[in-house]
């Protein structure tokens, strides 16, 4: 079995879900009575009534925290490969390893005196 | 049946026109930001198809590099775009230009 | 197993040196809250000045199995870009504290950026060029936007950003080809050519896009259009830390990538290569000197000039192309670099000292107007003093470095039989020669103004406008060292 074949079943659940949702949707729309109402037409909000624009601004807070996460979490993707290989790569690896991890408390000891970590 | 390398090579340079003309043409400065990043994607697949077809890990090494330097850009690049907004109150690009000849 | 050596520790030790100093003042920042910010643009000359020792001291090798290089041509590079980070720092200090802007976060970029730079010259291998092109270039970014609240930083930030991460993106898709065509990202594989025997098309259009990606960096006519704004907007002290250090560490790799390009396509006599790159000469020269001539801003003139410089710097490399030439081309493009260094620098710490300080940022269009330098031979005959020498060796004006840099490029271009573009490159000089003197007209020969402000002296910028005329002076009277210092570079370069 090729690696493409094995997908097969996966294809049919795939094909089987989209035949039914189509069908259901399309047998409701064709049978079910419509008496559109205005409480009826409004957005629908967890059930209270909608309040504002949907478009509304984040404070600029939420930016830092989601650029320091991002430029931080990435840095996983140089300890993950050295994690799995760590004993072959022997005290040289780890050396190499402690400077860049240093390197990246410094930052973050930066980051934290400089308050960017703070949320009030 | 597998998806023969030239396939995948398509993609990626499809990928990469893609972030070349929404770069050139599209005015708001969010989306020219993300076509540049999907240029850099374009550029990842393509160094992974090549190290796969080569049956070497220096092409995926070059990826993890890559995805590094493209969050610090992402980073870097934000931090800008906010600069402007709080300067400007827009992101349209047409919008920022005050140096001019 | 690759390991690291302490072979390869020591090659890296002035990228390391800047890196670590920018590390230091941006913890000095946050944890010597002392509120006397004066000792980190010495602590950052200290450290430009330590990298700079120890680049010229470093013995020549290969650095983690060939992808830098540690030999005399990334030293002097690495020497130049130490020589401009000192000056600009100094430059930066009085601007900074006239505005009351001065922190250890903009000296910690610049030494990151440094060090990008100093890596650039190292590099010889794409993937390494591209990673220390980042350094530089993110670090640049924020320098831009250091005034944040002002309109101008901001805008020029934004463009320098979208145009510079958008040439990165051509770098990189331009390796991941050349990668695939050669298998490998290394420049000695590069030049050797495809590995297959259809690859060579693939090979081609990866070397365009990688040349496309630099001459971007390089701000090379097509690719030029954001220099003018981007230059104009930045912090003025910025502006002249971009003009200098980052023309020196893109034309470094620059000339590594053209050679092996060279190489990798049949030599130079027969490939398009060399062709391309003679348009991009005879453009860049052009549109820079042409659309210099206009401007009234002292700061958006400097900002084409750089365009027209960067063009003679491209006729030395595509000169540098033919193997007889080659030494003397490079050289002369080394050579160059420096001189450019302190002028450009020395250039733009006028016009800083001379801009109103009163809303940073959001300076009026006429801020950098000539008027303002009218008289100023009488209000601050030193200064004065200095920007004419500036003015002199940007031209190419004996006896000063800018004319020894363009007799060397010149000279390579006629020996390569680039005779059309050498009579081109004398005649934009002279064209460049009306534009300059006009700035030493209006010093020298036109009334001051009413109530023109005498702008902003401090004891740091008159050191490092004497630094910069010393460089300038010395480079031009007494060129041998340094130029056998350019030319023992260029040899090691293949």
């Amino acid at each position: 079995m090729t690696p493409l074949e094995s997908y097969f079943p996966l294809a049919v659940v795939f094909a089987l879900a989209l035949v039914l949702g189509l069908a259901l949707v399309g047998l409701a729309a064709l049978l079910g009575p419509r008496r559109p109402s205005r409480v009826k037409e409004a957005p629908f909000e967890c059930g209270s009534d909608p309040v504002g624009d949907a478009r509304g601004r984040f404070g600029v807070k939420f930016y830092v925290i989601a650029l320091l996460f991002v430029v931080f979490d990435i840095e996983a993707v140089f300890i993950y490969p050295w994690a799995v290989q760590v004993r072959e790569l022997g005290w040289n690896g780890f050396a190499t390893m402690a400077v860049f991890a240093a390197t990246l408390v410094a930052g973050l000891a930066y980051v934290w005196k400089k308050g960017a970590l703070d949320w009030e | 049946m597998t998806i023969s390398a030239n396939w995948y090579l398509l993609l990626a340079a499809v990928l990469f026109c893609f972030g070349l003309v929404g770069v050139v043409s599209r005015r708001n400065i969010l989306v020219v930001f993300m076509c540049v990043e999907l240029m850099l994607n374009a550029a990842n697949l393509t160094f992974l198809t090549f190290a796969r077809q080569q049956g070497t890990m220096n092409g995926h090494a070059i990826a993890f590099f890559v995805i590094a330097v493209a969050a610090a850009e992402a980073a870097v690049g934000l931090a800008i775009v906010i600069a402007v907004f709080r300067t400007r109150g827009t992101l349209w690009m047409d919008e920022v230009s005050t140096l001019k000849n | 197993m690759p390991t690291v050596s302490s072979q390869d520790v020591l090659a890296l030790a002035p990228v390391a040196i800047l890196a670590l100093g920018g590390i230091a003042l941006l913890l000095s920042e946050v944890f010597l809250t002392s509120g006397k910010r004066g000792y980190q643009a010495f602590l950052t000359v200290l450290f430009a000045a330590t990298a700079g020792l120890t680049a010229f001291g470093a013995t020549p090798g290969k650095v983690f199995a060939g992808q830098a290089t540690a030999d005399a041509f990334s030293a002097f590079v690495t020497i130049t870009v130490s020589f401009g980070l000192a000056l600009a720092a100094l430059v930066s200090a009085s601007w900074l504290d006239a505005r009351g802007a001065e922190r250890g976060e903009f000296y910690a970029l610049s030494l990151f950026a440094a060090s990008g730079m100093s890596l650039l010259g190292m590099a010889s291998d794409l993937l390494v060029a591209f990673v220390a092109i980042e350094i530089m270039s993110l670090s640049t970014y924020a320098l831009a936007a250091w005034m944040r609240r002002g309109k101008k930083p901001a805008e020029a930030a934004f463009k320098y950003f979208i145009l510079g991460a958008f040439s990165s993106a051509l770098l990189l898709y331009g390796t991941s080809l050349v990668f695939g065509a050669t298998g490998s990202t290394l420049l000695s594989d590069v030049a050797r050519g495809p590995l297959q025997a259809g690859g060579s098309a693939l090979l081609s259009a990866g070397l365009v896009l990688v040349a496309a990606g630099l001459a971007f960096k390089v701000a090379a006519v097509p690719f030029h259009v954001w220099t003018p704004d981007v230059y104009e907007g930045a912090p003025t002290p910025v502006t002249a830390f971009m003009a200098a250090g980052v023309k020196t560490a893109a034309f470094a790799i620059l000339a590594r990538t053209v050679l092996a390009a060279y190489a990798a396509t049949g030599g130079a006599a027969d490939s398009a290569f060399p062709r391309v790159l003679a348009v991009l000469a005879l453009l860049t020269m052009l549109v820079g000197n042409l659309f210099a001539v206009p401007q009234r801003s002292v700061k958006r003139m400097l900002a084409y000039s750089s365009i027209a410089h960067a063009g003679y710097l491209l006729l030395g490399v595509l000169a540098a192309g033919l193997p007889a030439v080659r030494e003397r081309a490079l050289s002369g493009v080394l050579f160059y670099l420096a001189s450019y260094t302190a002028s450009a620098i020395g250039a733009f710490a006028v016009v800083g000292a001379l801009e109103s300080n009163g809303q940073p940022g959001d300076e009026p269009a006429d801020a950098w107007d000539l008027e303002r330098l009218a008289g100023l031979s009488r209000r601050r005959p030193l200064l004065a003093f200095a920007m004419t020498v500036f003015m002199l060796s940007l031209a190419g004006v004996p006896p000063t470095a800018g004319f020894v840099a363009k007799l060397l490029v010149f000279q390579a271009a006629v020996g390569a039989q680039y005779l059309a573009l050498a009579v081109v490159g004398v005649l934009t000089s002279a064209l460049g020669a009306y534009y300059y003197l006009r700035v030493v007209v209006y010093m020298y020969m036109r009334p001051a103004a009413e109530g023109e402000p005498a702008g902003v002296t401090s004891p740091v910028l008159s050191v490092a406008l004497a630094v910069a005329v010393a460089a300038v002076v010395v480079l031009g009277i007494g060129s041998e060292p340094v130029a056998s210092l350019a030319r023992a570079a260029a040899a090691v370069v293949r």
